[in-house]
């Protein structure tokens, strides 16, 4: 690191190569720390959480018993150790509650004004955070497994819904019209993503096994269908055997610069597909543990040298590189199945939440204060105390000076 | 101003010493840095060393399954890319076993011409599968065929595909499409389902269900696995329905329950 340091100094290296490689370092060395803590809130599990993109200071989680919760992540008080409290919550008794469980919160991408959440009560509602109430609630025929706000949007507000009815509603946040649909799947769609690179591409992922990306200005189907065997050895055979996965796919994930994106699925794989082209990069990351019926939400590292994948795997989230498909570790701490996890890129922390109900923060080591050196300017990270030096110590000066 | 290039291309991964699985308590002494092409076909030829080729009375050709590959090198991409590079230069051929869809059985191309050429000595069929062989195996290394690519593409009749499917060089995928087989692998199937169900009961039965990798392979196997026991060993290692821990005392496989 202080190779890094002096080279940055010297002009030698790119800023950005420091910042890259001290990210990195962060990364690698993710655990459990007894000093951060999220205040726990949820009586059932956790399904899924967001953290809004412009200041990344609050936390919207979303739980199964239909309650969802605004954390304040930003640690004012001074001290080490730091529970992350609950700024505002929708809980049992507010009058506008889901009914069931809540499946997908995210932020409004430009302000954390507004939020949306969607549940399996059949209704998709557009939050005020000031005063918790619904502005807008959107009703659908079946469980709405999951929606998707494009973050970079500017020309369309255009909310993606999947939900049980494999036909995909796009809700326009501006006119509360609903009357845009994109069929092409056939069994429940699990998961929606919009693109990060363009607005209009969206991408799809349905139980019958198929992963479809979409133009949405196009007024006819999909742009293509993700095919794992990539295309020549079925195409010919009808588009049907043209498969993302050889069973549900229920997780989707784009990658922070938009050009790939990972999918996984119920046959316990996850796959890595380069997003203009849709084809398979053949990365094997082995046997990614899937049971999940609902959506998996899984993240990827941002601003780091080799980007992570860090993916939920029964009651652990496992850590892969992204490109090379290693699997570098293993987070354990919960109790039970992890549904959800999201990545704090500026701080390079881990949130994840699960059946337990426990949402834990896993937070790079902080490097250890140098206790028996004399130079104390390499001292990073929280030293309490200035240790001294019991040679230095004498009878006449005092520490009260 | 070299220096400074090289600076700029090192990557910043190599700063860091990405956890490592230790490799000094593997028992087996085989190359497990992924090396060049020149590795993956060492290994696939040590591996086809292990197919009991008695056991079919020489009508099959040594088949591999690619996931073996993954207990030896620790890299699975690479080995994935690798045996795509042995797939299109046309060296290696890859089916479609049937019982898994993520099994898939590696064959080298001389031996599979060679058992299924012998295989069809005297049979009417004979022709039409010579034909194919030139044809289509030959120049392209695909998985499955459609109709259309088998009509168009290479002018076989409606009668000459009914050949092939016949003397199981082709199986049904469905209405209009066929895997590429290899014919008689129907006892290899039910032989390596029924070793892989004994080997893993093994691991099973042992005591907090783990056994150690040398033991396991030092154990006499009843008459259920067909195979040498390092053949079936390699498999579930490879497919991940054991875990592989390395300690102190060697290898350790403990059963993956999912």
């Amino acid at each position: 690191m202080l190779g890094f340091l002096s080279a940055r100094q010297a002009g030698l290296d790119d800023p950005l190569r420091l910042r890259r490689a001290e990210s990195t370092r962060r990364v690698l060395s993710l655990t459990l720390n007894p000093d951060r803590d999220v205040d726990r809130i949820h009586g059932n599990g956790i399904n899924n959480i967001d953290i809004d993109a412009i200041e990344g200071r609050y936390m919207l989680s979303g739980g199964a018993d239909g309650v969802i919760v605004i954390y304040d992540l930003e640690n004012h008080s001074g001290k080490q150790q730091y529970t992350c409290s609950p700024v505002r919550t929708v809980g049992r008794s507010s009058r506008h509650v889901h009914k069931f469980s809540v499946e997908t919160v995210q932020w409004y991408p430009y302000d954390t004004g507004m939020f949306v959440s969607s549940s399996f009560d059949k209704t998709m509602k557009v939050w005020d955070t000031e005063t918790l109430k619904p502005a807008e609630i959107f009703e659908f025929e079946d469980n709405v497994y999951s929606h998707h706000l494009s973050p970079i949007a500017r020309k369309h507000s255009l909310i993606a819904v999947g939900t049980k009815n494999p036909k995909i509603q796009l809700c326009d946040l501006k006119s509360g019209s609903r009357i845009h649909v994109l069929q092409g799947h056939r069994a429940e769609v699990l998961s929606v993503r919009w693109s990060p690179r363009y607005e209009y591409i969206l991408a799809t992922a349905s139980a019958d096994s198929k992963v479809n990306v979409w133009d949405v200005r196009r007024a006819s189907g999909s742009l293509f269908t993700l095919d794992q065997h990539n295309g020549e050895k079925s195409k010919a055979s009808s588009q049907t055997v043209n498969t993302a996965h050889n069973g549900r796919v229920n997780g989707l994930c784009y990658t922070t610069d938009g050009l790939y994106l990972l999918t996984t699925g119920t046959d316990d794989r996850m796959r890595l597909w380069n997003s203009a082209t849709g084809e398979n990069t053949l990365v094997n990351y082995g046997k990614v543990c899937n049971e999940s019926r609902k959506q998996l939400q899984f993240t990827v590292s941002r601003g780091c040298s080799p980007e992570f994948v860090f993916v939920p795997c029964g009651s652990s989230v496992a850590v892969y590189a992204l490109h090379t498909g290693e699997l570098i570790t293993m987070l354990r701490g919960h109790y039970n199945n992890v549904d959800c996890c999201e990545f704090h890129p500026d701080f390079q922390e881990l949130y994840s939440g699960g059946k337990d109900g426990n949402l834990l923060a896993w937070v790079p080591v902080v490097r250890t204060a140098d206790v028996e050196e004399m130079s104390n300017g390499e001292n990073k990270g929280a030293a309490n105390l200035p240790a001294v030096n019991p040679a230095f110590q004498d009878n006449w000066s005092s520490d009260e000076d | 101003m070299k220096n400074d290039m090289n600076r700029k291309r090192a990557l910043i991964s190599d700063a860091f010493k990405v956890k490592r699985k230790r490799n000094g308590t593997k028992t087996f002494g085989a190359v497990d840095e992924g090396g060049g092409p020149a590795d993956m076909k060492s290994t696939l030829e040590y591996l086809m060393t292990l197919f009991p080729r008695k056991l079919f009375n020489d009508t099959l050709p040594p088949i591999v399954l690619k996931h073996q590959l993954y207990s030896i090198h620790d890299d699975k991409t690479l080995v994935d890319k690798e045996v795509n590079k042995l797939q299109e230069s046309g060296e290696l051929l890859m089916f479609q076993l049937g019982f898994d869809s993520e099994a898939f059985g590696l064959v080298f191309a001389s031996d599979y011409k060679a058992k299924v050429l012998a295989g069809e000595e005297g049979k009417v069929t004979r022709t039409t599968v010579d034909k194919f062989l030139e044809k289509v195996v030959s120049s392209c290394p695909d998985l499955s065929f459609s109709k259309d690519k088998m009509l168009k593409d290479f002018l076989f009749t409606d009668s000459e595909i009914t050949q092939l499917v016949k003397s199981g060089v082709l199986t049904v995928r469905d209405a209009g499409s066929w895997w590429l087989s290899i014919p008689n692998s129907g006892k290899f199937t039910k032989y390596f389902i029924q070793g892989r169900k004994a080997v893993l009961g093994m691991v099973k039965k042992s005591k907090y269900n783990e056994v150690l990798r040398a033991d396991l392979e030092e154990r006499r196997t009843t008459s259920q696995v067909k195979f040498p026991i390092k053949y079936h060993v390699h498999d579930i290692v490879g497919a991940e329905l054991v875990e592989s821990i390395p300690t102190t005392s060697g290898t350790l496989l403990r059963f993956a329950d999912s």
